[in-house]
């Protein structure tokens, strides 16, 4: 019986291995990536030019300098506007949720 | 601008596009054949195009959507996932694959298109010349060609009215697209590189985003 309950557990976590496995390939467009996780270059761009009208300057002068993945769906994006630092937090649908002054 | 000068930033851009690679970030391709993700360097990038003869196919030109409130014909370059965007109507952007600075050579920044030249002239940086017995013959400049290191065309970022010293430019290096390997310039495949030339005027916006650059332009 406890053999029976050995082979049962082994049995589902093969399982879950080989569903790990089969999952589906990413998109041709995605299939490269870094070690860094920097946000998407549309999201970055997207915080920069929420950044210009906080910090009223104009958004040839706003520059992402760095950035991150927060969780699976959003990113938190550094950036320069003119000199004054701003951090802002974008989603991946490319929806601002934040913009404010880095501390 | 004296003769002098502009010879200066000749051999100034040729020594900051031209030299040893090494890694700013591990780079990854997905590999649809074992369906797992593979380390991308230099050795496994070269026998990836010596099989293939093309680029893994995320470096590959292809039109992706892109959000942006850029107008169309703005160049977006982000050298840490190896990408150039050129923005276009209706949410999207052409994507090419792109080599750009080792650590410490990656730059950032707001800068234009000044001049464009077909089959640019190279001439290779003093140091180059002295050790390079190749490169010695061409101290007085190499004629563009196929065996030209700016490769088949060049678009000189400016600053303002200032030649930046860095170039985006085509390459005799293909299998380098994907890659850490420049000391600033951004480098296409010939065939990119022309398409890319083909669409852009000069003027065209370029903004650089490089996370860890040593160096910001134009802000």
């Amino acid at each position: 019986m406890r053999s029976k309950s050995w082979i049962l557990a082994a049995g589902i976590g093969l399982a879950f291995l080989g569903g790990c496995q089969s999952s589906s390939p990413p998109k041709p467009e995605e299939m490269a990536r870094t070690s860094l996780q920097t946000a998407p270059a549309d999201l970055q761009l997207i915080c920069a030019n929420a950044a210009a009208g906080t910090a009223q300057v104009d958004s040839s002068k706003v520059l992402p300098t760095s950035s991150r993945q927060l969780d699976a769906a959003s990113y938190s994006v550094d950036l320069d506007a003119g000199g004054r630092k701003f951090n802002c937090i974008v989603d991946s649908n490319g929806s601002v949720k934040s913009v404010q002054p880095a501390a | 601008m004296t003769r002098t000068r502009k010879l200066g930033l000749v051999m100034l851009a040729a020594g900051l596009c031209f030299g040893p690679p090494a890694a700013l970030a591990q780079t990854q391709i997905y590999d649809a054949r074992t369906k797992k993700w593979v380390n991308y360097d230099k050795k496994k990038a070269r026998q990836y195009y010596a099989r293939n003869n093309q680029l893994p196919e995320a470096f590959r030109r292809q039109v992706v959507p892109f959000r942006t409130a850029e107008k169309p014909g703005t160049i977006i370059i982000d050298g840490n996932q190896h990408f150039l965007y050129l923005v276009q109507p209706g949410g999207q952007a052409i994507r090419y694959g792109i080599g750009v600075g080792r650590e410490g050579f990656g730059w950032a920044g707001i800068v234009r298109v000044g001049r464009t030249a077909e089959w640019p002239t190279w001439t290779p940086p003093p140091e180059m010349v002295a050790r390079d017995a190749n490169a010695a013959k061409w101290a007085a400049g190499m004629p563009g060609g196929p065996d030209n290191p700016l490769g088949a065309r060049a678009l000189y970022l400016y600053e303002g009215d200032q030649d930046t010293i860095y170039r985006i430019h085509g390459t005799v290096e293909p299998w380098t697209i994907g890659l850490d390997v420049s000391s600033g310039c951004i480098r296409l495949n010939n065939d990119d590189v022309t398409d890319l030339h083909s669409r852009v005027e000069v003027g065209a916006k370029v903004i650089v985003l490089m996370q860890g650059a040593a160096l910001y332009k134009g802000v």
